[in-house]
C-alpha cells in the first residue's frame, strides 16, 4: 500500500523521484524495503526534498525506500506513532512531535553513533533538539531539518512603522549585525508597539489556542522571564514563583490589545491574519509570507521576519523541532540509521532548505548560513534572520521544558500555558486563582 | 417490537410434521440470527465491559487502580465543566431543534400538497450532508479573518462576532449548527405524524369553533405527544454523543469551554494517550444513556400497544 | 361573514407558511451554497476581502480539477467506496435474515434480542471507539479500511435490523402460512416472500447503511491515521487542512464532492430515504 502511494505520489512529483526509487527493482534483484513516515510537510514543495534525497540514496545504496508523508492536523501523525508503539509494528524510521522521543524512549533505537559523527562534523546541536532527542544521556533520535520550524516575528514593517515608529528592517537588516534599536526590542516595547496597532486597527496576530503556533510562542515567553510551570521531575513550581506571576501580568496586559477571538485561533488563524492585512505581526514561520506571496502579493512584499523581542532572562526563540527516530522492533535498522546519517548532512539540509522556501531549520547552529534565507524576496532579506543567528543573541526554546517528556507531552497538547493566560484575560479570574487552577491541573494530570 | 401473534398459527397446528419443523425452526432462527449476536456481541457488549475493564486501569495500563479515574475526573474543574457543557449543549439543541421542526413540519403542511415534495425536499438537504464535512462549510463562515456572517451583519451595522473565540459565543455556533442539522430530521418525523392526525379531528374542532391555538393545543399536540417524545429522547442521545460538530468547529476551544464528553474523551484517551482515562470519560455517559433508553422503552411499548389496539 | 374571515385566516396563514419557508431555505441552503462559491472563486479572490464574500465575480473550476486531479482525493474516494459496498452487503447479509427470524420466528430468547437490538441501536459511537480502538489495534487493523469494515456493522446492524423487523411484521400472517402449508421451508419463504414483499423495507435500510457508512466520523478518526487508508471524510478534514495554511477553496470542492454521493443518492430515492427514516424513530 505504501509503495502503491509513494509512485502515486511519485508521478505528481515529477518523473526524477520516480525513476529513482523504481529503476534498481527492475533488476529483480532482492531489495531490502525501508519503510519511513515523515511529516507532511506545510509547505506544498516541502515533500519534494525527502522524496529526491531519499531516492538518490536508495538508488546509491540499493535500498527500496518508501515513504508515508503524515499530516499532523488532528494530530495523525502522533496518533500513528501511538498506534505503532502500541502494536509494535510499522514503519522503520518515524517523525516525532517534539515531546515524544521521551514518551517512546524505550522503543527507540539508540542512535549515539550517527550523532556523534554528525557532530564531530558539524558541531554540537542547539540545546533544545539535544534536550529533547536525548534520553538518559543517550540520543534516542536524530534532530531532523524536514518540518522543523522557528517562529520568529513575522512583521509588516510599513504598519510597524507608521503606526508604532519601528522601523524593523533598520533593527534586524538582511546582515549579521544589529541595527539601530535591536538592544531596545523587548517585550515592553513589543507591548507598546502591540498597542499602537491595535488602536491602528491592525493588531498583532498572535494565537492563544491549544494548536503549536500559540504553545510555541507563548513558551519563548514564559521563558524569557524565567517562568516555569515545573521542575525537571514534573513537580508544580507555582506556589511563590514571581516569574511566573511577572509573565502573566504581562501576558495579561498584552491580550487586551490582540483580536477578541484569538483564544480560539489556530495554527492558520494567523496566517490568514496576516495575509488578509488585517495584522500587523505574527509570530510564524515564511509560510504565511509564502502564502501572501501567492495570493496577496502586495502584502507579503511589506513582510519582514525579525528575531523575537526579549525579556528579563535573556531573548527565546519559539522552536519546534521534529525529530527521526527509529523503532527498536523495526527490521532495517542500519539501513535507517544510515539514511538519518545521510539526511543530516549539511548538502542534504541545504536541499531540504532550499525546497521548502527557507522554511526548514536544521538543528546545527554552523547551519544558519544557507543561501536561500538571504535570496528569498521579494523583498530581498525579507527572511534573512529567520534561522537563529549568533548576532540575535537569542537562545532556542521549546515550551513546559524542563519538564519530564510523559508530562511535558500531556501539558503541551492541552496547551495548558495559552489557557492559564486565557482564564485571566477571558475568563476574568484573577492570577492566582488561575495558577491554582493550572496547579491542579497538572497534579491531575501526574496522577493515576 | 417483534409481531406478537406471528407465530400463533403454526403453535395452534398440532402433529408431527409441526414439530419437526419447530425443532428445525429453532436451529434455523439460531443461525439466522447468528451473525447479528456476533456483531452485538462482539463489538458492542465487549466493547462495553472492557471500557468499564480499561478505566479501572493507571495510565500505562500496567495496574488495577479502581475507581481511581473517576475520582480524578470529578475531581477536575476541566470535566465537571465537560459535564455540564454537555447536559446544555445536548438539551438546548434538541429543544430547539423540536421547536424549529415542529414549526417547519406545520409550515409545510399547510401549504398546497403538490409543494411540498419541493420544500421538503430543500429542507432536508443539511440532514443528507455528512456532518463532518458540512461543519468544514460552517467553520469558514464562522472564521474570524474572512467571516461571510460578519460580512451579512456589518451590512445591518451589527458589529462582528467573535464566533468561535469567546466561550459563550463558541457554544451557541456549535448549537447553531446542530440544530442546522437536525432541525430537518425533526421537521420530516412531525410531518409524517401530523399527516397521520385525522381529517375529521380538526372539522370537528372547527365546528366546536376551535381557534387555531386550541387546535393545536387539544388536537394536534396530543396525537402527536408519543412521536414527539420518542423524537426527542432518540435525538437527545445522539445531541448528546455529538463528536464530529466540536471535533471540526472547535475542537473543545477556547478553554475546554466548549468540549462534550465524546471530543474530551478523544483528547484525554487518544490525544494524550491516556486510554484509561478517556475510557472513564466516556463511561459517564452510559447512566444518562440508561435512563433515556428506559423512556424511549416505554415510549415504544406503549406506541406499539396504542398501534396493536 | 365567518366564512370571509375564515378564509382571510386561510390566506394568512398560507402566507405566514410561505414566508416560514423561504427563510428557512435559505438557512438550511446558506451553508452548501457559500462552499459551492467559495470552491468557484480562486485563491485571490478567497484572499481578496473589498467585495461580497457571497458572490463569486470570475468562477473557475480550477479548484474542482485540483482536487479531482489529486491522486490523495481519489484514493479516499476508492477507500470510501469499497468500506461503504461492503459494508452495506455485510449489514443486509446480517440484518435481513436476523429480522427474518426475530419477526416470525419465535424463539427462546427472541424477545429479548429484539429489545436487545434496539438497545444496542442506542449505544453511540464515542462509547465505544476506545475500547474498539484497543480491539481493533490488537488485531492489527488499525490504519486499515478491513479495520473499518469490521467496527461500521455496530452503527448500521441495530437499526437496520429494527426497521426490517417492522417492515416483516407488517407483512399479513396468511402469506407465511400458506407458505407453510405449501411445504416451503423457512430460507425459501425469506427469498421467496419476505424479501420481495419487503423491498421498499430492505431498499430504505439500504440507503440507511450506505449514508451512514459514508458519513461515519469517529471510528475512522480514531483507527485511520495513514493518509492512504483514509475514508472520506477524515480525508477531507485532516488532510486538505494542511497544517498552517489552507486552501480552501479546494477543501470546499473536496467537501462537496465527499458529499455528492448522500446527496445523490437522496435525490433519486427521496421517498424511500424519508420512509426509512419515518420507519419508527430514528435517531436525529
Amino acid at each position: 500500500m505504501a509503495d502503491a502511494t509513494l509512485s502515486r505520489r511519485g508521478v505528481l512529483a515529477g518523473g526524477a523521484a520516480i525513476t529513482a526509487l523504481q529503476a534498481p527493482a527492475v533488476f529483480g534483484q532482492a531489495m531490502p524495503t525501508l519503510r519511513c513516515a515523515f511529516w507532511d510537510h506545510w509547505v506544498p514543495t516541502g515533500n519534494g526534498a525527502l522524496r529526491q534525497l531519499c531516492g538518490q540514496w536508495g538508488e546509491r545504496n540499493r535500498v527500496n525506500v518508501s515513504l508515508d508523508f503524515i499530516n499532523t492536523t488532528g494530530n495523525q501523525l502522533q496518533l500513528t506513532a501511538a498506534a505503532q508503539a502500541q502494536s509494535r509494528s510499522g514503519h522503520d524510521i518515524i517523525s516525532l512531535a517534539p515531546w515524544d522521543v521521551g514518551s517512546y524512549a524505550d522503543q527507540l533505537e539508540p542512535v549515539d553513533d550517527v550523532m556523534g559523527r554528525l557532530i564531530v562534523k558539524y558541531g554540537p546541536a542547539n540545546q533544545v533538539a539535544e534536550f529533547l532527542a536525548k534520553h538518559r544521556g543517550g540520543w534516542r533520535a536524530v534532530p531532523a531539518t524536514s518540518g522543523t520550524q522557528n517562529k520568529p516575528a513575522l512583521c509588516r514593517f510599513d504598519l510597524l512603522e507608521q503606526h508604532a515608529g519601528l522601523d524593523v528592517r533598520a533593527m534586524w537588516p538582511a546582515e549579521d549585525r544589529r541595527g539601530p534599536g535591536a538592544d531596545n526590542w523587548t517585550w515592553d516595547t513589543f507591548l507598546r508597539a502591540a498597542e499602537a496597532c491595535h488602536r491602528a486597527g491592525v493588531p498583532f496576530g498572535l494565537p492563544m489556542g491549544q494548536f503549536t503556533d500559540a504553545v510555541d510562542w507563548v513558551g519563548a515567553l514564559f521563558a524569557s522571564y524565567g517562568a516555569r510551570v515545573t521542575d525537571e521531575r514534573g513537580a508544580p513550581t507555582i506556589r511563590g514563583n514571581g516569574e511566573l506571576r511577572q509573565v502573566m501580568d504581562y501576558a495579561v496586559r498584552l491580550a487586551r490589545f490582540l483580536p477578541n477571538d484569538v483564544w480560539a485561533w489556530d495554527d492558520a488563524s494567523n496566517n490568514r491574519a496576516l495575509i488578509s492585512g488585517r495584522s500587523a505581526l505574527v509570530f510564524n514561520p515564511p509560510s504565511a509570507w509564502a502564502v501572501a506571496k501567492r495570493d496577496a502579493p502586495q502584502v507579503a512584499e511589506r513582510c519582514w521576519t525579525i528575531p523575537m523581542p526579549s525579556g528579563p532572562r535573556g531573548r527565546f526563540l519559539a522552536y519546534l523541532p521534529w525529530n527521526s527516530a527509529i523503532w527498536a522492533f523495526g527490521r532495517q535498522k542500519t539501513a535507517a540509521k544510515q539514511l538519518l546519517e545521510f539526511l543530516g548532512e549539511r548538502e542534504s539540509a541545504e536541499v531540504t532548505t532550499t525546497t521548502s522556501n527557507g522554511y526548514d531549520i536544521p538543528p546545527f547552529a554552523t547551519m544558519s548560513d544557507f543561501r536561500v534565507w538571504s535570496a528569498e524576496g521579494p523583498p530581498v532579506g525579507t527572511i534573512y534572520n529567520y534561522p537563529l543567528k549568533a548576532h540575535h543573541q537569542a537562545t532556542p526554546s521549546i515550551a513546559f521544558a524542563p519538564a519530564p517528556p510523559e508530562l511535558a507531552s500531556q501539558m503541551y497538547i492541552q496547551a495548558l500555558n495559552t489557557k492559564v493566560i486565557a482564564r485571566v484575560a477571558q475568563g476574568g479570574e484573577t492570577i492566582e486563582a488561575a495558577l491554582g487552577w493550572l496547579e491542579r491541573e497538572i497534579n491531575n494530570m501526574r496522577r493515576g | 417490537m417483534a409481531d406478537g401473534g406471528a407465530m400463533a398459527a403454526p403453535r395452534a397446528a398440532a402433529g408431527g410434521t409441526m414439530q419437526r419443523m419447530a425443532r428445525r425452526k429453532s436451529t434455523v432462527a439460531f443461525l439466522l440470527t447468528l451473525p447479528l449476536l456476533a456483531v452485538i456481541g462482539g463489538l458492542v457488549a465487549w466493547p462495553a465491559a472492557y471500557a468499564m475493564y480499561l478505566s479501572t486501569l493507571n495510565r500505562r495500563m500496567t495496574a488495577f487502580i479502581g475507581l481511581e479515574n473517576f475520582a480524578i475526573l470529578l475531581d477536575n474543574e476541566t470535566f465537571r465543566g465537560v459535564i455540564w457543557q454537555s447536559c446544555f449543549f445536548a438539551i438546548t439543541a434538541v429543544v430547539l431543534k423540536a421547536l424549529i421542526g415542529f414549526w417547519l413540519a406545520h409550515m409545510l403542511h399547510h401549504i398546497p400538497t403538490k409543494g411540498q415534495r419541493l420544500w421538503r425536499g430543500m429542507l432536508l438537504v443539511p440532514w443528507v450532508i455528512p456532518p463532518a464535512l458540512s461543519t468544514l462549510g460552517w467553520w469558514w463562515m464562522f472564521e474570524p479573518s474572512y467571516s461571510s456572517l460578519n460580512w451579512l451583519l456589518a451590512v445591518f451595522a451589527v458589529p462582528a462576532v467573535p464566533w468561535l473565540g469567546e466561550p459563550w459565543w463558541a457554544r451557541v455556533s456549535v448549537i447553531i449548527v446542530n440544530v442546522w442539522y437536525g432541525a430537518p430530521f425533526f421537521m420530516i418525523m412531525y410531518l409524517a405524524a401530523l399527516k397521520s392526525v385525522p381529517e375529521q379531528l380538526y372539522e370537528a374542532a372547527d365546528i366546536d369553533g376551535a381557534t387555531g391555538w386550541q387546535r393545536l393545543r387539544y388536537v394536534t399536540l396530543p396525537m402527536m405527544r408519543n412521536i414527539i417524545s420518542i423524537t426527542v429522547l432518540f435525538s437527545l442521545i445522539v445531541t448528546f454523543a455529538n463528536y464530529d460538530i466540536v471535533r471540526v468547529l472547535t475542537n473543545g476551544g477556547p478553554r475546554d469551554l466548549t468540549h462534550v464528553f465524546a471530543s474530551y474523551a478523544f483528547q484525554v484517551g487518544v490525544l494524550s494517550g491516556n486510554i484509561p482515562r478517556g475510557a472513564a470519560v466516556s463511561l459517564f455517559m452510559f447512566p444518562l444513556l440508561a435512563v433515556i433508553a428506559y423512556f424511549v422503552l416505554r415510549g415504544i411499548n406503549e406506541r406499539t400497544k396504542e398501534i396493536g389496539a | 361573514m365567518r366564512i370571509g374571515s375564515l378564509k382571510a385566516e386561510r390566506r394568512w396563514a398560507l402566507w405566514s407558511a410561505y414566508v416560514s419557508l423561504i427563510i428557512a431555505a435559505i438557512v438550511m441552503l446558506a451553508p452548501p451554497f457559500y462552499m459551492l462559491v467559495t470552491a468557484l472563486k480562486t485563491s485571490a479572490e478567497i484572499a481578496d476581502q473589498s467585495g461580497n464574500p457571497w458572490i463569486v465575480l470570475n468562477p473557475t473550476l480550477e479548484n474542482f480539477a485540483a482536487i479531482i486531479g489529486n491522486p490523495m482525493f481519489r484514493g479516499f474516494f476508492w477507500n470510501s467506496i469499497q468500506v461503504t459496498v461492503l459494508v452495506v452487503i455485510l449489514t443486509m447479509l446480517i440484518s435481513v435474515p436476523a429480522a427474518f427470524a426475530l419477526s416470525r420466528m419465535r424463539f427462546y430468547g427472541s424477545q429479548w434480542l429484539a429489545t436487545g437490538v434496539f438497545l444496542t441501536y442506542l449505544v453511540p459511537d464515542t462509547l465505544l471507539f476506545i475500547p474498539l480502538y484497543q480491539i481493533v489495534g490488537g488485531l492489527g487493523l488499525l490504519n486499515s479500511t478491513w479495520g473499518l469494515v469490521l467496527v461500521y456493522p455496530t452503527l448500521t446492524v441495530p437499526f437496520c435490523t429494527w426497521i426490517m423487523i417492522g417492515y416483516f411484521a407488517s407483512i399479513p400472517k396468511e402469506l407465511d402460512e400458506a407458505a407453510l402449508i405449501d411445504g416451503a421451508g423457512w430460507l425459501q419463504m425469506l427469498w421467496r416472500i419476505f424479501i420481495p414483499v419487503a423491498l421498499p423495507g430492505i431498499i430504505a435500510a439500504t440507503i440507511f447503511a450506505f449514508t451512514v457508512s459514508w458519513a461515519a466520523f469517529v471510528y475512522p478518526t480514531a483507527f485511520i491515521t495513514r493518509p492512504d487508508e483514509m475514508p472520506l471524510t477524515i480525508g477531507v478534514v485532516s488532510q486538505l487542512i494542511r497544517g498552517d495554511t489552507f486552501a480552501w477553496g479546494q477543501l470546499m470542492a473536496g467537501a462537496l464532492l465527499a458529499a455528492l454521493p448522500p446527496v445523490v443518492v437522496y435525490a433519486f430515492l427521496m421517498d424511500y430515504y424519508v420512509a426509512g427514516l419515518t420507519a419508527g424513530a430514528t435517531k436525529g
